[in-house]
């Protein structure tokens, strides 16, 4: 097998950017993916930060990140590093054909499935709840059957939402998928067919009116392109946001189908369904890791080694009693002794919960480091959840820092 | 202000025990539970239905207690009790002498004890320890706690008994020397009322002592914790007990797909507190890795905690689990009974025994038949037939005996409405259609209520996928106008949170991460401020 400039660890947001920063610099990249990673929990907008830690709403996110305690990895990543990475991901959107807007200047509230509103700041357009702000009333499109989806939980909801509509009605399209569970990836699926779209705008039709803004879930196909939403658009003259929801999510899978088209487009070897079971190193390098896939063992070697493994959820990180490991490096990671002191008694606390900050700590080249501050090999960095000093679920800057990070390692890579 | 002629204070199995008897026997009565049925050491215990066995060196009354009532519990409450039998294993190093003594305990008390052969015991639980070496067969069950509680409400309905839940007793009411009424809270909305009743039954369980002292009089209950952890899975289809001096962690049940470890012993000042610690759990994980080697590598789903109500001498285990029946005419007052101490094994008798109290100061002549007749009727055959294809293999009897009387009902609704089908539980194979028949209930108020009598919830994901679906299925069928949906859904999963905290390591700290993925980051249901 041939060497070459990078091995990234990790198929998920951190990891797909961080291999589009590399190629871009005409490195030759190999990624390898055990799965999708937690780019299908999240709804694939980019939160940037959303809270700060006493929990008060951040309007400015990237000015906030001024205030955040030097261990955060965006302050770790840099101001500048922070806002070329958004450019850059902007850019990769608008490449591939599925635009992306927003800015880390400015916080939008987008409504999710239980009727809230969440703060982030990218958006596909199909996301984009500007319409929602500007109209008298709103029409909630359910699917029969969908069962993660509950139009009246989120119009009691939104109904409290001071800049938006008081008035909501319900409108129910029938897939028919009666008699068995459905979710919103078979609707997506559904409306990837021409007949399944047209089924789906003749039942809504009955129920909505030109220049009506229309919620639905996020199902307007898996394809990541607009397609779906402009027939739909055209077909009804209404505008159409897709809401936040429940995992499997479909928006934060057409990201991921996105960036993987686009790190083939430049170049990237991608490796699926592999794990890495451990690395080979020599005096303070990594000279290559090794996976375990579904046949046998392959070595990969490279210059440098980017590890996107994801936290606690997607294996990057795994605890024991009192103790807690990074398995593919065996890098040290901190937690207090005292199971209690793991976290707060509140799961929903209002604050950072100690166990969500639990990760590798990094120097300023984002390297991981020993006890003392020094890193502990010279080829290896680290990036998004992996990392230690945020709770990124509490802030709201999961994708954020996937993204930021992702991108200052693919631009530090030898 | 409502009147009745007994007013049961008490959910627990002994309090809903006690309303089925006198019920039976035609006497008015109605109960209060200050939460909702079963929600103490009713429902926070291993599940399970002793033969005996474990007290027949230590305290041969329980012992024989125990075996009449498990024979007459299998029997009236087949739909509570899973008949797993029970084994007593005793390991290398485990002292010979207790064995003997156990033996002939067994045999005194009547309990059925017979040995089985190691390669036998070995093929039947092939996780068991390879240190064993005496297993024992005892005709030991699993039995659930809730539905035990609920199935006597249902009995008691039928012939008139009545049930208050979220309504805590709050004082007693006297007249000279008579009781003639109870206060009563309503824990939801904070109204105050008053039930007259010329008699008051105390079975308040840990809890006992505290109503007591509302009319003066002292009653020593001393509560005692137990903490016990639920596994992911069944790794042994019977009930495994050490066979040496009780102690703590040497208990496994298994619970349909699951198995519970227990438990801890020790003396508390109050049995409100039913937080798992980590060190109690740690405990138990040490303990029980002796009887199955591999247990530390088995997936955790949750640690939980309740309290024994002790009244006899002695701390702890070695206090006698006997019960005490107080009528306290003795103490200059009319119209009152304490049923202090006891077991969930011997609920019955116990209420049986207090009814008899009752009945006589009332001078109601009928005769208990709580042992003769079953809690709860079979269904028929045609309507489980009609049921299967709406339901997974494994749903089908738990649901037709979780329903009981409103599994016809649920049937039919399966039959006409193909999306009632919907799975909202995958973990432990819940409908919407039961979900919605459990809402429709004028004793359900949350989702904890809806999870004590479906089970939704309590499997891998903690809630993680039913809690946002049933909270929006209800809000869609209106069945929770008054309320907020995400306050439900946040409450729920704080509850389930309880007892993943103590166990947070392994796949529990990936769960829990998840958890917070859905609800926190993409849903922000924790976000205190928005826009």
């Amino acid at each position: 097998m041939s060497a070459c400039d990078v091995v990234v660890i990790g198929g998920g947001l951190s990891g797909l950017v961080a291999a589009a920063a590399a190629a871009e610099r005409d490195k030759k990249v190999v990624l390898i993916a055990k799965g999708v990673g937690a780019i299908a929990v999240g709804s694939g907008s980019i939160d940037v930060l959303g809270y700060e830690a006493g929990g008060k709403p951040v309007a400015r996110p990237l000015a906030e990140m001024g205030k955040l305690p030097s261990n955060h990895p965006y302050a770790r990543a840099g101001k500048q590093a922070t806002a070329k990475a958004f450019e850059f991901f902007l850019d990769l959107c608008e490449k591939g054909g599925f635009p992306y807007s927003g800015s880390a200047d400015v916080a939008r509230w987008v409504p999710t499935a239980i009727g809230t509103l969440k703060p982030t700041c990218f958006l596909p357009r199909s996301m984009d709840p500007a319409p929602l702000e500007a109209a008298k009333a709103a029409v909630v499109v359910g699917f029969r059957g969908l069962k993660d989806y509950y139009p009246e939980l989120i119009i009691r909801g939104l109904m409290q939402v001071p800049a938006y509509p008081k008035r909501f009605r319900t409108v129910i399209v029938d897939p028919e998928m009666a008699g068995r569970d459905v979710n919103a990836l078979d609707i997506a699926r559904w409306l990837d067919t021409e007949s399944g779209r047209h089924a789906c705008i003749e039942q809504m039709l009955t129920g909505i009116a030109p220049g009506n803004v229309v919620l639905v879930p996020p199902v307007l196909g898996t394809v990541p392109n607009y397609g779906v939403l402009e027939e739909f658009e055209k077909a009804t003259t209404c505008k159409f946001i897709e809401i936040t929801g429940m995992p499997p999510a479909i928006t934060g899978l057409r990201l991921y189908d996105l960036l993987v088209s686009e790190i083939k487009k430049r170049g990237v070897r991608i490796v699926e369904h592999a794990t890495v079971t451990r690395a080979v190193v020599d005096n303070g390098r990594c000279t290559a890791v090794v996976t375990h896939g579904v046949d046998r063992e392959r070595t990969h070697p490279a210059r440098s080694f980017i590890l996107a493994t994801g936290g606690f959820y997607s294996g990057g990180l795994e605890a024991g009693v009192g103790s807690a490991r990074e398995p593919v490096f065996g890098l040290p990671v901190k937690v207090p002794e005292s199971q209690s002191d793991w976290s707060n008694a509140f799961l929903l606390s209002g604050g950072a919960q100690p166990f969500a900050r639990f990760g590798l700590d990094v120097d300023a080249r984002l390297r991981p480091t020993d006890g003392s501050g020094k890193a502990v090999f010279e080829n290896v960095y680290a990036v998004g959840r992996t990392l230690s000093g945020f709770d990124d679920a509490f802030e709201k800057s999961g994708n954020g820092v996937a993204v930021v990070t992702g991108y200052r390692a693919g631009t530090l890579v030898a | 202000m409502d009147s009745v002629t007994v007013v049961v204070i008490g959910g627990g199995a002994t309090g809903t025990g006690i309303l089925r008897d006198l019920s039976m026997r035609g006497v008015k009565t109605l109960l209060i539970e200050r939460g909702d049925l079963a929600s103490d050491a009713s429902g926070r215990f291993h599940g399970l239905l002793h033969s005996g066995a474990r007290y027949a060196v230590t305290d041969p009354r329980s012992a024989k207690e125990c075996i009449e009532e498990n024979a007459i519990l299998r029997r009236i409450g087949k739909h509570c009790v899973e008949k797993t039998e029970g084994f007593f294993v005793r390991l290398e190093g485990d002292g010979e002498d207790y064995e003997g003594q156990w033996v002939a305990g067994c045999a005194a008390a009547r309990i059925h004890a017979k040995r089985v052969d190691l390669k036998e015991a070995r093929r039947l639980e092939p996780h068991l320890s390879r240190r064993a070496v005496s297993v024992f067969r005892v005709p030991d069950s699993a039995i659930d706690g809730f539905r035990l509680c609920w199935q006597n409400v249902a009995s008691a309905r039928r012939y008139g008994g009545e049930v208050r839940t979220y309504t805590e007793a709050t004082g007693i009411e006297r007249a000279g020397d008579r009781v003639v009424g109870v206060t009563v809270c309503d824990t939801l909305t904070g109204a105050v009322d008053s039930i007259g009743c010329d008699h008051v039954v105390n079975a308040a369980g840990s809890w006992v002592g505290r109503v007591a002292s509302w009319a003066g009089i002292e009653v020593d209950v001393k509560p005692d914790r137990g903490v016990l952890i639920a596994f992911n899975h069944r790794f042994t289809n019977r009930v495994i007990n050490r066979l040496r001096p009780p102690a703590n962690g040497d208990i496994f049940v298994p619970h349909g797909p699951i198995t519970v470890l227990g438990t801890t012993s020790s003396p508390v000042a109050s049995a409100d507190d039913n937080v798992p610690h980590v060190e109690e759990v740690l405990e138990l994980l040490h303990n029980g890795t002796e009887l199955f080697e591999d247990l530390p590598k088995y997936r955790i789903l949750r640690a939980y905690a309740g309290a024994r109500p002790l009244y006899s001498p002695g701390e702890g285990r070695a206090a006698s689990r006997d019960f005490t029946i107080l009528d306290h005419s003795t103490d200059g007052l009319r119209g009152l009974t304490s049923a202090a101490g006891g077991k969930l094994t011997s609920y019955r008798l116990m209420a049986e025994k207090t009814a008899d109290v009752v009945c006589r100061e009332l001078g109601v002549k009928a005769a208990c038949r709580t042992a003769a007749e079953p809690m709860v009727e079979d269904p028929p055959r045609r309507l489980v037939t009609r049921a299967r294809p709406f339901f997974p293999p494994y749903g089908l009897d738990l649901a037709a005996s979780r329903l009981g009387a409103a599994f016809g009902p649920v049937v039919q609704g399966l039959q006409m409405h193909p999306e009632e089908r919907r799975l909202i539980c995958e973990c432990e194979m819940v409908t919407l259609a039961e979900v919605e028949s459990a809402a429709r209930e004028p004793t359900t108020f949350n989702l904890g209520d809806i999870r004590r009598r479906t089970r939704m919830g309590m499997g891998t994901c903690q809630g993680a996928f039913c809690s946002l679906r049933a909270v929006g299925a209800l809000v869609s069928h209106d069945l929770v106008a008054d309320k907020d949906g995400k306050a439900l859904i946040r409450d729920f999963l704080e509850t389930r949170w309880k007892g993943i905290r103590p166990v947070l390591w392994g796949d529990q700290i990936r769960e829990a991460e998840f958890q917070r993925e859905v609800y926190a980051a993409t849903l922000n249901l924790d976000g205190t401020a928005q826009r």
